[in-house]
């Protein structure tokens, strides 16, 4: 008979798995706290190109789709939430079967390969396993899709945020304040490209 | 580790006790764990939690071919009794578990689904293994608020859960009580505090005194046999339970 592992500190792998999830979550909180930031600005710089008059014309038409663009990527951050909300589901499972696999094969290993039953339960165990798992890819496969949409999106915010600072040079006697504007919406744009670029990155399951 | 020793055997009738595991880690409480094997099919009692299932499994592996298990009794609802239920299904899915109809839906918190219990009413039941009529006798309040044992009529045997128990030290590793008055003293405290009722004690005491016990098989602790069982009943109708202290 095998020795025995006293201190039976199976390997949790789906920690790593929550984990991830954790990451993706808080990147999608950055994200949508972000865009409601571009949303408040975009209406004070609306009121400031009405102010502004003829001089601010074209900057008022960018900042109202810059309010749009705000608008719809609060939708595309929470489709990303619900996806990620249904993973921690899946994930879970995979965590618990990998968990009472892990165990089942310390007792296997204890008991030898020759008591009935239990290549039938490995078997089952790793079937189950193997379904929970591409669940979780196919989960994966949709948020990175869904990250690609909204980083094009972001593309276009980005040539808002620039077309919008040209504007701002025709603000006449507002232009330094109409500049101050359009600078603060490009840099928050970067600073939401950089977090999708992160979650791009991210992986619910390891290749 | 975990060895499993035929405490009774007539025929293809056996009581396995997978008990007093010296080698376990000191952080987790050490149990004993009873198959009843009668027959094609077997019956295992408090199966235990889930970091001695590999212990457990391999000791009962050893002794008795585990596809013949057909349930699980479940005295009461602690992780210590029936954390593993998740890991005993994995390995057979269509294992029935007998538990108290209280915890009918707590249970599956470790696992299972609706079809895997059977809930036992608060009187008690029979549950049939083979050509045996095993009884659930009602234990409730000790400790459990739902709690059951299991009398064996046949080898006269009855599975007392938590009832019982002694916190043993390591060197006290026999399987059956050999010197009652130096054992009980590592039962005294369990009881005491363990033991809520005072009323459903004397119940139980009553009960069980009538009932012919050979052996009185609890989940920690060494083994009552012959007049240790009677001795049993009686320091336990006697003691105060219900008590934080003294």
């Amino acid at each position: 008979m095998n020795a025995p592992d006293r201190n039976l500190h199976v390997k949790a792998p789906g920690v790593s798995e929550l984990a991830r999830i954790v990451r993706v979550n808080e990147e999608i909180k950055a994200i949508v706290s972000t865009a409601f930031r571009i949303n408040l600005m975009a209406l004070n710089a609306i009121f400031l190109a009405k102010r502004a008059g003829n001089a601010a014309l074209g900057f008022g038409v960018l900042s109202n789709e810059l309010r749009r663009f705000a608008q719809e990527l609060t939708r595309h951050m929470a489709t990303l939430r619900d996806m990620t909300s249904g993973s921690v589901g899946s994930v879970t499972g995979v965590v618990q079967q990998q968990r009472t696999s892990a165990i089942l094969a310390e007792a296997i290993r204890l008991s030898g390969d020759s008591v009935p039953g239990v290549r039938e339960a490995r078997r089952r165990g790793a079937t189950r396993l193997a379904e929970q798992q591409a669940c979780l890819r196919s989960l994966d496969q949709r948020l990175r899709s869904a990250v690609e949409e909204t980083q094009q999106l972001v593309e276009l915010g980005g040539v808002l945020a620039r077309s919008a600072k040209i504007e701002a040079a025709y603000g006449g006697t507002f232009s330094p304040a109409l500049m101050q504007v359009s600078t603060d919406f490009a840099e928050v744009i970067a600073q939401i490209k950089r977090s999708l670029e992160i979650l791009g990155k991210e992986r619910l399951v390891k290749d | 580790m975990k060895q499993a020793h035929c405490i009774y055997q007539e025929d293809d009738h056996r009581w396995l006790a997978i008990a007093r595991d010296a080698t376990k880690p000191g952080y987790i409480i050490d149990t004993n764990e009873y198959v009843v094997v009668n027959g094609d099919e077997a019956l295992l009692c408090d199966p235990g939690g889930m970091e001695i299932f590999p212990a457990v499994f391999s000791a009962l592996s050893a002794e008795c071919d585990p596809t013949r298990l057909a349930g699980i009794f479940s005295s009461h609802q602690d992780p210590d009794i029936i954390s593993s239920l998740a890991l005993w299904l994995e390995f057979k899915p269509d294992l029935k578990c007998y538990t108290s109809w209280l915890w009918q839906s707590f249970l599956p918190h470790f696992g299972g689904q609706d079809s895997t219990f059977i809930p036992i009413p608060d009187p008690g039941m029979t549950i049939r293994l083979g050509g045996l009529e095993l009884q659930a006798i009602p234990a409730h309040y000790l400790h459990s608020s739902g709690n059951f044992h299991l009398y064996d009529p046949k080898a006269k045997i009855l599975f007392s859960g938590d009832v019982g128990a002694a916190l043993l030290p390591a060197d006290h590793n026999g399987l059956f009580v050999e010197d009652f008055s130096r054992h009980i003293r590592h039962a005294e405290a369990f009881h005491k505090r363990w033991m809520g009722s005072d009323r459903a004690k004397r119940d139980w005491c009553e009960r069980v005194s009538r009932m012919e016990i050979d052996m009185l098989v609890p989940q920690h602790g060494a083994i009552y046999q012959g007049a240790d069982v009677q001795r049993f009943i009686n320091w336990f109708a006697a003691l105060e339970v219900g008590v934080l202290r003294g």
